[in-house]
């Protein structure tokens, strides 16, 4: 498919209004700002994964889209609005994730990288393919009423559906941080992050840890879904790019990092609302996937990560 | 372990496939033949990286649309022949392998698998955006200009094409097998520290590895474009086709040199008969037989890892009245 056909008429850097450059500037940053906010939810729940289960779920789009399609539904067929729907879409996610661990994860927590690749990947196939059989694979959209109340302030346009979704996703993505870093169960998880077999000798249920990650992981990525679909086109295959972009995102910012991931995020919005600025939209995703290679070869552990944790401990 | 007995397997299927256009002419049938051998050697060339070398990649599609995009625009746009944009895939795909293969020495697992399709992303990107020169995301539909020099063949001609590379590409891996290169190549997927240890130049090997891979790759990727006569960009760098080239390889056996073809033979075969069957209905029904691919892939990788071929080498070793004196079954 036309790269340039998988995003939707509504396109989340704005038109530039014409005005002077210190205006354009303005713009870019609220653009890239809102697209980061978004990004991030994307990318914390597919780190804390990948920091605690050192497992790359390459389904992690395929849950970001059904994502999508709930949204879509719940507004098509039942006219609730997107961000209603996150009240139910956590729940809903949280459960799919454990289900999904439990009949797929579960057994390759332990295998080798290349076994839990192609898991992860069947699993994207398996789901992408149930919802082109479900759904079909025509471009669906929502538009919800607030995609339609345009802002403005200090020379720069937005509309009211990205300042939702960024609202949500920093609320959520400041409450996941939260509860890392404060709770005991966060604790735990970053302990079994840290040393899967110390932590296994301090008494602590690492199936348990790894199954409430992923179901975290999922419900995140979930509600990012419900997010973005007023934003973009639904489709069955519309995870593709999330998902590419959140490994950017992951890398840039470290493995398991998530303040790296929020770091991440902004710049890869950053290079996406700038590429598209000046040089065209059409090219905007070359430059974070050269961005990408760059990273991998020049520091692989991330911008602020210790070298050699790309090497995953193998 | 005397003459052809290890090859048996290989016998009967390439034998077949030669006799096969002898006995039938039906369009439909042979056109499953090409395509089995062509996803097979297609296979086989990542089985290269991805089985004999442990460089799993997800990215191989970028070599097959190098090689396809080569032979297209070789005969579109600059009027010459085929054979010299397989060339010319064979160079470029060559100089990005090795690109590739330098990345795979600095990143493992994951990472690697990540950047390989970044680096397809990029390309399909590239390819689909400079309309000038390669026609954007239209594709290029390819003459056909009958004639061996022009690659015009019949049906019947590309079944023989296609055996040939088939052929070549299963000695090849057979080579890696059995050869001091495809030992080490070996030990340094297994534990590159031991490898190196003992004097094994491991980042040369990788990389040379990788790049061959590729190399083979877009010879396949210029002859498809030839046959199928159309390229575009979405399907030719797709993260679907370089899923496709691992997944035969993991069905029928990673790093063995018939996985790849009796992993093809099940998987195109089924594919095409649920096509068949299924796509007058509704359009989505083709996704059921990818539904069935995801959910082999998760039940294979986990239960049996060595693929058809392993389950059956091990089988044949341990069937009823045999002694047990050949060893330890092979597959890595």
């Amino acid at each position: 498919m036309d790269p340039a056909a998988r995003l939707g008429p509504a396109e989340v850097a704005a038109p530039s209004p014409p005005g002077p450059f210190i205006d354009t500037l303005a713009q870019l940053a609220v653009s890239t700002l809102l697209l980061g906010g978004i990004y991030a939810l994307v990318a914390v729940g597919l780190t804390l994964i990948f920091g605690v289960m050192r497992v790359v779920n390459f389904a992690h789009g395929e849950y970001l889209m059904l994502g999508m399609y709930l949204a879509y539904w719940a507004f098509t067929a039942l006219a609730v609005d997107p961000y209603l729907v996150l009240v139910v879409s956590l729940p809903v996610f949280f459960g799919i994730g454990l289900l999904s661990y439990v009949l797929v994860m579960k057994g390759v927590i332990n295998a080798s990288h290349n076994v839990q690749i192609f898991t992860t990947f069947g699993l994207s196939i398996l789901l992408q393919n149930v919802a082109l059989v479900a759904w079909s694979g025509d471009f669906r959209y929502v538009r919800p009423w607030e995609l339609y109340v345009v802002m403005q302030g200090a020379g720069t346009t937005f509309n009211l559906s990205q300042v939702v979704a960024f609202l949500v996703s920093v609320a959520l993505t400041v409450a996941l941080f939260a509860f890392m870093k404060w709770t005991h169960t966060g604790r735990v998880m970053r302990a079994t992050a840290q040393d899967r077999d110390a932590a296994t000798l301090m008494g602590i249920d690492t199936d348990r840890v790894y199954r409430l990650t992923f179901a975290i992981g999922i419900a995140a990525v979930g509600a990012a879904g419900v997010l973005v679909a007023p934003l973009y086109a639904v489709y069955p295959t519309a995870g593709l790019q999330f998902v590419l972009l959140a490994y950017v995102v992951v890398v840039l910012g470290g493995l398991g990092d998530m303040v790296g991931a929020m770091v991440g995020s902004l710049i890869v919005a950053g290079v996406e609302v700038a590429g598209s600025y000046f040089l065209g939209a059409a090219w905007k995703e070359i430059f974070y996937f050269i961005l990408f290679i760059l990273v991998l070869i020049f520091r692989p552990a991330g911008l602020f990560g210790q070298r050699g944790a790309e090497t995953l401990g193998a | 372990m005397a003459g052809l007995i290890p090859h048996r397997g290989a016998l009967v299927l390439f034998g077949a496939a030669a006799l096969f256009p002898l006995v039938v002419r039906d369009a439909f049938f042979l056109d499953s033949v090409v395509l089995i051998l062509l996803w097979g050697a297609l296979s086989a060339a990542w089985n290269v990286a991805g089985g004999y070398a442990g460089q799993v990649s997800i990215g191989h599609a970028s070599f097959f649309g190098i090689g396809a995009y080569s032979s297209a625009l070789m005969v579109t746009r600059f009027e010459r022949n085929p054979w010299l944009g397989l060339l010319l895939g064979i160079a470029l795909s060559l100089i990005a392998g090795l690109v590739i293969g330098f990345l795979s020495n600095r990143l493992k697992g994951p990472y690697f698998a990540l950047s390989t399709i970044a680096f397809s992303q990029v390309l399909l990107i590239a390819v689909s955006r400079w309309r000038g020169f390669t026609a954007g995301a239209e594709g290029i539909p390819v003459p056909f200009r009958p004639g061996f020099a022009t690659l015009g063949l019949s049906h019947v001609a590309w079944v023989y094409v296609a055996l040939v590379v088939a052929i070549l590409y299963y000695l090849i891996q057979v080579y890696l097998e059995r050869s001091r290169l495809g030992l080490q190549l070996a030990g340094v997927r297994e534990d590159e520290d031991a490898a190196e240890a003992v004097g094994v130049a491991s980042r040369r090997l990788k990389v040379l590895a990788v790049a061959s891979s590729a190399g083979l790759t877009s010879v396949c990727g210029s002859l498809w474009a030839q046959y199928i006569g159309f390229v575009d960009p979405a399907y030719v760098f797709s993260v679907d086709l370089s899923v496709r080239f691992a997944l035969n390889a993991i069905i029928g056996g990673v790093g063995t040199a018939l996985g790849p073809y009796v992993g093809s033979l099940l998987i195109t075969t089924v594919e095409t008969y649920l096509r068949a069957q299924f796509s007058g209905i509704r359009t989505g029904f083709t996704g059921i037989y990818l539904i069935l691919y995801g959910a082999v892939l998760i039940v294979v990788v986990r239960f049996f890892p060595e693929g058809l071929v392993g389950l059956a080498s091990r089988w044949w070793l341990r069937r009823p009245g045999r002694a047990r004196a050949a060893g330890a079954p092979g597959p890595a």
